[in-house]
């Protein structure tokens, strides 16, 4: 039996793991893969509490799942357009190099 | 629950919707004709406002109130009154937008903008998790959208980038923190969550949730120390965009994070008194306001791009509204509702004004408003109301938005049971305005002292610049010498509300 403390615990090494991959990665794509991590960690933080909430009848935790998976790839599409309307300017998408903006 | 009453609570939202795809349907229509022309400018633009004023129409006309489905969406005088202070925004960047040089596929960017405003009014107008996360991120990915328009400017591509990738990871935090609350409360709507952290004390998964929460929101109202896309994103957006992001997204995010605070972490405050501290989520917003007040203002003195003093003079106006909002009573709450308005509205106004200039002179430095008093009286006039309204001084709105604001923070800490140390950070706080006085003069004083250099171009403002301006000029006057006509509703809705 798989208890609820251990689906929280892989969720938050899944979430430490993207933020890491946020913080070190110099590469604009890894850091949207690190970023689609910590959406997953949520996610699946929402399916353990309905599973083993106390009314799992009522599907909230997983209505919410099915939402936020739609927007996070939503949110990935505008940023692999971004990236690529950035490396049109900067030939790169190490984000340590876009320094155009600054008082 | 039925699909008909669905359709009435969203009515507004569904008019923005068919507007935007009308928009975008016409775009493409012309396409191959000279989609670019002022012409698709104009009809597009006619076209949303006419939009806005429909959906504005509406809900000033519709009777139903209440909350259907939990608490996802609900309709009270509160919730009415803020969507028509974001319906009224959003009308101001679209005529801001038509002011710009019309870039390619013009049409989008006015679409666009509505879906922006459509995720907001869902913001505004809901009391449970899944739609607050869905609202959130509609206008985030839409914001984002926005402030990467012009895409062929390297800033604008930066400016989104960063945009971007601040804002995701916020959301992922949002979204990991909404998940433990989820788990902590079992359930996703804000009254329910409220009674149950009343019920259950500090555990230490609820306070993990409360502060990534707490993270995601204060990425959305721009507070130390999650400020740091603020400056960047409002050099580089188009200033329609940059416009967009500093009032109407302001307004409702800080509507939201106070619906939040108070209805669902209402057993959950803590106390930061000297010597009696308490986890909750009161420290921390104490903590947030202090920084953003002093990082914000001290930051602003020495930036020499407009647009940049204006990012980090929101920054301190946020540090100020978080202070009320520690206060946690009814009568700060209308305070702060009535000063992210004013503040949004004074914002509106400068950055219109900043448009006209970018559009005259190609830059935003203090030197570029250099003898704009002569050939743009009625805007300088405009911009010198905003500036003063922004700085606080009688009998400007701005003025008797912090008066309401520190008075009621004040009164919370006089009331038994209430939070103690807020003197200290109103004291602060006043210290702050004080000295956001002197940037603010700094600008006036290139727009009415200083001579524009031989060779700069004039400054010329179309009649719609010119009027929309004036309007938000009078707007602050108006409110200044009377705030009753918006605080007396905002005290009675909130006084319905809570």
């Amino acid at each position: 039996m798989i208890t609820l403390e251990s689906f929280l615990l892989v969720s938050a090494l899944l979430f430490a793991l993207g933020l890491a991959a946020v913080l070190t990665r110099r590469n604009a794509i890894m850091i949207l893969i690190g970023i689609e991590l910590m959406l997953s960690a949520a996610n699946l933080n929402f399916v353990a509490f309905w599973r083993f909430g106390a009314n799992p009848e009522a599907l909230t935790g997983v209505l919410f799942v099915l939402f936020s998976i739609a927007v996070a790839a939503a949110e990935a599409a505008v940023g692999l357009a971004l990236i690529i309307m950035i490396y049109r300017h900067y030939r790169s998408i190490n984000p340590l190099k876009f320094n155009v903006l600054n008082g | 629950m039925n699909y008909i009453e669905f359709t009435v609570f969203l009515l507004p939202e569904i008019v923005l919707l068919v507007t935007a795809l009308a928009v975008i349907g016409i775009d493409c229509a012309r396409r191959g004709k000279a989609a670019t022309g002022a012409g698709g400018t104009l009809a597009s633009a006619s076209l949303c406002a006419a939009g806005i004023l429909v959906a504005a129409l509406i809900i000033l006309i519709m009777p139903q109130e209440g909350r259907i489905a939990g608490g996802m969406l609900v309709l009270d005088p509160l919730t009415r009154l803020f969507k028509l202070v974001l319906l009224a925004m959003t009308l101001v960047a679209v005529l801001m937008l038509m002011e710009t040089r019309p870039v390619r596929h013009v049409g989008e960017n006015f679409a666009v903008m509505l879906f922006a405003a459509i995720g907001m009014m869902l913001v505004v107008g809901t009391e449970e998790l899944l739609v607050l996360f869905i609202g959130l991120e509609l206008t985030g990915i839409s914001l984002y959208v926005l402030v990467g328009f012009a895409r062929s400017d390297i800033r604008s591509a930066e400016a989104a980038l960063k945009y971007f990738l601040f804002g995701s990871v916020s959301a992922a935090f949002l979204l990991f923190g909404l998940s433990l609350i989820y788990g902590f409360s079992g359930s996703t709507e804000l009254g329910e969550i409220g009674v149950a952290m009343q019920a259950g004390g500090m555990e230490p998964l609820l306070a993990v949730g409360l502060v990534m929460t707490l993270v995601g929101f204060g990425f959305k109202v721009a507070a130390v120390p999650f400020h740091l896309w603020a400056p960047d994103v409002y050099q580089g957006a188009p200033a329609p965009a940059a416009a967009l992001v500093a009032s109407a997204s302001k307004v409702a995010g800080f509507f939201i994070l106070a619906k939040v605070l108070l209805l669902g972490f209402a057993g959950a405050e803590g106390g930061a008194a000297w010597g009696g501290f308490q986890p909750g989520w009161v420290p921390l917003i104490g903590v947030m306001a202090a920084l953003s007040m002093v990082v914000g203002n001290l930051a602003a003195l020495v930036q020499n791009r407009v647009r940049r003093l204006l990012a980090y003079s929101g920054i301190g106006h946020a540090g100020f509204m978080l202070i009320a909002l520690m206060a946690a009573t009814p009568a700060a709450l209308a305070s702060v509702l009535f000063y992210v308005v004013i503040y949004g509205l004074t914002t509106l106004g400068a950055f219109g004004v900043v448009t006209v200039v970018l559009r005259a002179r190609e830059g935003d430095r203090l030197s570029d408003f250099a003898g704009m008093s002569r050939q743009a009286p009625l805007l300088s006039f405009s911009m010198l109301i905003f500036f003063v309204s922004l700085a606080g001084l009688p009998p400007l709105a701005g003025f008797f938005g912090k008066f309401y604001l520190f008075t009621s923070a004040m009164g919370a800490q006089a009331a038994p049971g209430g939070q103690p140390g807020m003197l200290w950070l109103v004291l602060l706080a006043l210290v702050m305005s004080a000295i956001s006085l002197y940037y603010y003069l700094l600008v006036l004083k290139q727009i009415f002292f200083v001579e524009a250099a031989e060779g700069t171009p004039v400054i010329r403002a179309s009649k719609t610049g010119t009027w929309t301006c004036s309007i938000l000029a009078a707007a602050t006057i108006v409110l200044g010498c009377y705030p009753g006509i918006l605080l007396g509703p905002i005290r009675l809705a909130v006084g319905a509300a809570f």
